[in-house]
């Protein structure tokens, strides 16, 4: 596997070009991080301390880093896995879907059906970007992870499946059914709204 | 070849009918995601680009999905949180410590 590969080659950096790696490569994203973990978590605690998780992993592992590479994808890598590995567990999330269930129910047939892609692009005008976020936030949080990073965070395709470590086919459908709920939730919260009529 | 040529051709093709016709609403927003995403390869944007111009319908549904993408993200973009001010110092402090 590609990956197993990239991380088999060990760097050996001295102590100056590890904090310059560190100030120049790695704090530049601090704001994206932050703002990813907090999209994660929904709360301002937890995403302080998942981020400052993800640096200690970061330079604590900066040697399996190449220089030069990409170290945002890098850096939401680590944050990603330990908000699986540590964050996930904590009570303080809101519960969460079954993520089986509902990928299986986004391949049934029986979803197609009420999938509509007519959301109109005045309705989304009218709506504030408080409502929109709402929406996103209520999705699971797989489906959350691959809008974020696609449309906020700017990923390739291929640099969310390292991330997310998931096929890269997975990647395109999972963003086409994530896309899909969170229009069906703008629907409906349009819907409620009266925006529609 | 990128990753999705093949998936491209086939899925494409399912979108119409024998006619021509936009028929899978769905499967064409699918394609057409990948190609707003900057995933499609050339021959697969070729094949789009010639059907863009010769079938009104599918122009029309791909306008409607590129800016209702478009509005989305803009106003998702605007709602970030403010990072805390002192996350960077601690980050900084916890690495020196």
């Amino acid at each position: 596997m590609a990956e197993t590969q990239e991380e088999a080659v060990r760097q050996n950096y001295t102590e100056k070009e590890k904090a310059s790696i560190f100030d120049t490569e790695f704090m530049t994203h601090v704001d994206s991080m932050y703002n990813f973990a907090y999209r994660l978590t929904f709360d301002e605690d937890d995403a302080k301390d998942l981020v400052q998780d993800t640096y200690l992993k970061a330079f604590r592992f900066i040697n399996s880093f190449e220089r030069g590479t990409n170290a945002k994808a890098w850096l939401f890598r680590i944050l990603k896995n330990s908000f699986i590995n540590e964050f996930r567990k904590k009570s303080k999330q809101p519960a969460k879907v079954d993520y089986n269930e509902v990928e299986s129910y986004y391949n049934s047939d029986e979803a197609g059906e009420n999938i509509t892609t007519d959301l109109r692009v005045e309705t989304v005008q009218h709506m504030i970007g408080d409502e929109i976020t709402g929406a996103l936030n209520a999705l699971p949080v797989d489906f959350r992870t691959v809008i974020i990073l696609s449309d906020l965070e700017g990923f390739t395709y291929e640099e969310m499946a390292k991330i997310l470590d998931i096929p890269i086919g997975t990647v395109r459908s999972r963003l086409h059914r994530a896309r899909n709920m969170l229009r069906e939730k703008l629907i409906s919260y349009a819907k409620e709204m009266g925006y529609n009529n | 070849m990128s990753e999705f040529s093949e998936w491209f051709e086939q899925t494409f093709k399912n979108c119409y009918c024998e006619q021509g016709n936009l028929v899978d609403q769905d499967r064409f927003s699918e394609i057409a995601q990948l190609v707003l995403d900057n995933e499609a390869d050339e021959e697969s944007l070729k094949l789009f680009e010639q059907k863009l111009k010769n079938c009104m319908q599918t122009s029309g549904r791909f306008a409607e999905e590129k800016n209702l993408r478009e509005c989305i993200k803009d106003k998702l973009s605007q709602f970030k949180q403010d990072i805390p001010g002192d996350l960077a110092k601690s980050i900084r402090n916890s690495i020196n410590g």
